[in-house]
C-alpha cells in the first residue's frame, strides 16, 4: 500500500471510528418534544440539574424541571397519573413510592414505547426495582418488564469526622457497637455531638434512619415479604435489640432533643461541625466538601453503614427511579424515553459523578481517576455498600406503615414510650393495616 | 318590548332579584356544594387504584367509626382547640392595644400603621423560614439574644413542652396585624362626640376605655374573634413548616392530620371522612358564633 492511498484510508478509518464512537450519542440525540420532569428538591437535585443542562446543550431538546418538596412531588405525581391526561412526562419517584405506582398500574413498560429498549448492563440493579411483574406483583428482572431507569443511587452511609478520628486514634467502625463506643468517645456537647440521628417524625425520617439497624440485626417489618408472608415481625427480639441500640446512641451520644432532627438538621449538624457521626444519604455528600456550605471541608470520612451482630450490613435503598406515565401521548413518552436513554450512558453518568452525585453505572465507579482524587472518596463507600441495600417495603400500604413507625418510634425517642411499648404498638397497628387490606398476615406475641 | 321583560321592568322586583342572583348561585353551587358532595360520597367509600382506574368499594360509616381510635385525630382535635383559644385570645388583646395606640398617636401615624401590618404581608413559606432560623437552637437569633443577657438557650421546636407554645407565638406574630387592622377600622368609625362627652364629664382614660370605647367596640371585637377562630381552626402552614406535628404529637393539628391521612398516606376515603368531621365542627362553630352575635345585637 502506498502512502498516498494509505493516508486517505487512514482518514476514512478515523472518520469511521469517530462516527462509531459518536453514533450512539447521535442516535440518542434525536430531536424530540419538550418534556416536563417532576422531581423533588433533595440534596442531590443540584447534580441532576447539571446533567439536565448538559443534555439540553448536547441534544437541543428542552427539559422543564418541576421541583417540589419531597412529599409534594409524590402528591403531584399521584394527581398527574390519575387524571385523564398526565401533566408530567417523566416521574422521578423515590423507592418508597414505587409500590403505589406499580400496583396502581399508572406506568408504561418502556418496551411499549421502544421495543428495543433495555437497561444498560452496567446500570446497577437496586434490588430489581426498575422492573415490575404485574401478574406476580413483584419487582423481578426475570419475569417482569423494565418500567424505569434509576436516576439516583441514593442509600444511607456512615459519615464520620476523619480529623477527629485521627486525633483520637479511632478506627472506622464496622459494627454498631463500635460506632456507639466511638460516638461516646467523641461526644463533647454542646460543641460536638457524638452521633446525630434522624429521630424526627415526618413522611420518612426515623423509619428510614432506623431500618438499617433493624435489617442488620436480622429483623424486618414482615416475616417474608417476597414470598407473600406478611406476618408482622416488627416486635421481634431482634427488632428490640436494634431499636435499643438506636436509642442508646441517641441518648448517650446525641443532641438533647434527637426526636426533632430530620434529614436537613442532621446534614446541618454535620456541615457545621456539630456532629461527629451521622447516617444521612450519600446524596448529602456534595455539601460536605463545598466551602460555601461546609465548615468541615476535607475533614469528613464516609464508609459503609455498620453491621449488626449477625454480621450483615443493611443500608436501606432510598434511590430514585425515572418512569413514564401511561396517560400521556406517545410523542411525549418517546421524548421522555429519549432522555432516559441518554441519562443511562457512560458519559452522562460521568458528568453526574463529577457533579458529586452517585452514578447509577458500575463502570463509572470503576473509572480510574476517581479512586485517586480525595473529593471522590465517597465512591469507595458506595462500592462497599453495593451488595447490601434493601428496600423498606414493597406494598402500596407502605406510606401508612411508615406513618405508624414514624410516630411510635419517635415517641420512644422523646421518652413518651419504652422501646418495647413502641414496637408492640407499631406491630399491632401495622397488622391491622395489612388485615384490612386483605393480606396473609399475623403478628408475633407482644414483647415483654 | 316583549311582555315578560316589560313585566319585570314594570316592578316585579322579587323575580328580578332572583334572576340576577342566579349566576352567582350557580357559581356557588359549582364551586362549593359539589366538592362537598363529592367529599361526602368519598367518605363512605374505600378507593383503590388498579390498572390506572379507581376502584370504589362502599365502606358505610366504617371510616367515621374509626376516627375516635385514631391517636393523631384525637390529639389533633385537642391541640387545634387549644391553639385556637390561645392564639386568638392573645391576638385580640395585642391587636386591640396596637389599634388603640395607632388611633391615638399623632406623630409617625403612617409609620406605625405600616410597621404593624408588615407580618401579614409576608407569605407563609417565608414566615416558616424566618421562624425556623430564629428558633434554631444553635444559631437562632432568639437564643443569641438570651445568651446576651446570660440566659441559657432552648430548643424551641424540639422540646415537646415548648414546641406548641412556639407555634402559637408564630401565629400571634402573623395574625395580630389582621386583628389590628379590623379593630383600628372599628375604632376610627366610633362617634367622637361620645368620647368628648365622657371627657367633659371627667372620665379618666381607663374609665373612657372601659365604659365607652369597649362597649361600642364589642360588635367589631366579636366579629373579629369569630373570624379569627374559624381561620385558626384551619392552621396548617406553621405546623407543616416548623414541626411536622412533632415532637411526638405535641403540635399535631387537625388540618395537618387530614393532610397526612389524605395525601401522604393516600387514604382517600378515610381522609375524606376526617375532612367531613372537621368541616362539620367548623360549621358548628360558625353557627354558634353567629347565633351569639345575633343575640348580642338583639340585646343591644
Amino acid at each position: 500500500m502506498s502512502i498516498a492511498t494509505a493516508i486517505p484510508r487512514a482518514t476514512r478509518l478515523a472518520a469511521l471510528v469517530t462516527f462509531a464512537a459518536l453514533a450512539p450519542a447521535a442516535a440518542l440525540a434525536q430531536k424530540v418534544a419538550p418534556i416536563t420532569v417532576v422531581i423533588n428538591q433533595s440534596p442531590w437535585f443540584g447534580g441532576f440539574a447539571k446533567v439536565v443542562e448538559a443534555y439540553e446543550k448536547e441534544t437541543g431538546n428542552k427539559v422543564n424541571l418541576d421541583v417540589n418538596p419531597f412529599a409534594g412531588s409524590a402528591e403531584k405525581q399521584r394527581s398527574s397519573v390519575r387524571s385523564k391526561e398526565g401533566q408530567f412526562d417523566l416521574l422521578v419517584m423515590n423507592s418508597t413510592w414505587l409500590a403505589e405506582f406499580y400496583h396502581g398500574g399508572f406506568l408504561v413498560p418502556l418496551n411499549e414505547i421502544d421495543p428495543a429498549f433495555k437497561l444498560d448492563p452496567q446500570v446497577i440493579g437496586y434490588d430489581d426495582t426498575a422492573y415490575w411483574d404485574p401478574k406476580t406483583k413483584t419487582n423481578s428482572s426475570k419475569t417482569g418488564q423494565v418500567y424505569g431507569v434509576p436516576i439516583n443511587g441514593n442509600i444511607g452511609v456512615l459519615y464520620y469526622r476523619a480529623d477527629l478520628y485521627e486525633q483520637a486514634g479511632l478506627k472506622v467502625p464496622t459494627t454498631w457497637d463500635e460506632l456507639l463506643a466511638n460516638a461516646r468517645k467523641l461526644h463533647n456537647p454542646p460543641n460536638v455531638y457524638g452521633m446525630v440521628l434522624r429521630g424526627a417524625r415526618s413522611a420518612s425520617d426515623i423509619s428510614y434512619d432506623w431500618m438499617p439497624y433493624l435489617h442488620s440485626y436480622g429483623g424486618a417489618i414482615f416475616k417474608d415479604e417476597k414470598a407473600g408472608d406478611f406476618t408482622v415481625t416488627l416486635n421481634s427480639p431482634q427488632a428490640k435489640q436494634a431499636f435499643d441500640m438506636y436509642l442508646e446512641l441517641a441518648k448517650t451520644a446525641g443532641p438533647p432533643n434527637p426526636g426533632s432532627y430530620g434529614q436537613a438538621q442532621v446534614i446541618q449538624a454535620l456541615v457545621t461541625g456539630k456532629a461527629a457521626h451521622g447516617t444521612p444519604v450519600i446524596a448529602a455528600w456534595s455539601q460536605m466538601d463545598d466551602p460555601t456550605k461546609s465548615a468541615v471541608v476535607g475533614k469528613m470520612g464516609v464508609a459503609v453503614l455498620p453491621r449488626g451482630p449477625g454480621g450483615q450490613h443493611a443500608p436501606t435503598l432510598g434511590h430514585f427511579i425515572g418512569a413514564i406515565p401511561k396517560n400521556i401521548p406517545k410523542e411525549r413518552q418517546v421524548a421522555a424515553l429519549t432522555f432516559l436513554k441518554w441519562f443511562q450512558t457512560y458519559d452522562a453518568q460521568l458528568k453526574y459523578a463529577q457533579a458529586g452525585q452517585p452514578p447509577i453505572r458500575k463502570d463509572v465507579y470503576a473509572a480510574a481517576d476517581f479512586g485517586k482524587k480525595p473529593e471522590y472518596r465517597w465512591m469507595k463507600a458506595m462500592v462497599d455498600s453495593a451488595p447490601y441495600p434493601r428496600m423498606m417495603y414493597t406494598v402500596p400500604e407502605g406510606a401508612q406503615i411508615v406513618s405508624v413507625i414514624e410516630l411510635r418510634l419517635n415517641q420512644a425517642v422523646i421518652g413518651e414510650r419504652t422501646s418495647t411499648d413502641a414496637l408492640n404498638t407499631a406491630a399491632a397497628e401495622i397488622h391491622e393495616i395489612m388485615r384490612k387490606a386483605g393480606y396473609k398476615t399475623g403478628r408475633l406475641p407482644d414483647l415483654k | 318590548m316583549a311582555a315578560p321583560l316589560r313585566g319585570v321592568l314594570a316592578g316585579d322586583a322579587a323575580r328580578w332579584r332572583h334572576y340576577t342572583l342566579a349566576p352567582a348561585l350557580a357559581v356557588f353551587l359549582a364551586l362549593t356544594l359539589l366538592p362537598i358532595a363529592n367529599l361526602l360520597v368519598m367518605s363512605v367509600h374505600d378507593i383503590r387504584w388498579e390498572q390506572g382506574v379507581a376502584q370504589w368499594a362502599f365502606a358505610g360509616t366504617r371510616h367515621f367509626a374509626a376516627l375516635p381510635g385514631d391517636q393523631l385525630f384525637r390529639d389533633g382535635l385537642v391541640n387545634t382547640a387549644l391553639f385556637a383559644v390561645c392564639a386568638v385570645s392573645a391576638e385580640l388583646v395585642l391587636g386591640f392595644v396596637l389599634a388603640l395606640f395607632a388611633s391615638r398617636v399623632v406623630r409617625g401615624r403612617l409609620f406605625y400603621r405600616t410597621a404593624f401590618l408588615l407580618p401579614i404581608l409576608i407569605p407563609g413559606i417565608v414566615i416558616g423560614a424566618i421562624w425556623k432560623l430564629a428558633y434554631n437552637p444553635d444559631f437562632g437569633v432568639i437564643n443569641q439574644l438570651l445568651g446576651l443577657v446570660g440566659l441559657p438557650g432552648k430548643d424551641w421546636l424540639g422540646e415537646k413542652t415548648l414546641a406548641f407554645a412556639s407555634i402559637v407565638v408564630v401565629d400571634i406574630w402573623h395574625w395580630t396585624p389582621f386583628v389590628f387592622l379590623l379593630l383600628l377600622a372599628g375604632l376610627e368609625s366610633l362617634p367622637q362626640d361620645v368620647h368628648e362627652a365622657a371627657r367633659i364629664d371627667g372620665a379618666s382614660a381607663w374609665q373612657e376605655l372601659r365604659h365607652v370605647t369597649l362597649p361600642m367596640m364589642w360588635p367589631a371585637i366579636a366579629v373579629t374573634a369569630v373570624f379569627r377562630l374559624i381561620v385558626s381552626f384551619k392552621v396548617f402552614d406553621e405546623v407543616y413548616l416548623l414541626t411536622g406535628g412533632g415532637p411526638g404529637t405535641a403540635t399535631e393539628v387537625l388540618s395537618f392530620t387530614v393532610y397526612r391521612r389524605f395525601f401522604t398516606e393516600d387514604r382517600i376515603g378515610y381522609g375524606s371522612a376526617m375532612s367531613v368531621v372537621v368541616l362539620s365542627l367548623l360549621t358548628l362553630l360558625i353557627v354558634v358564633s353567629l347565633a351569639a352575635l345575633r343575640r348580642q345585637r338583639d340585646e343591644a
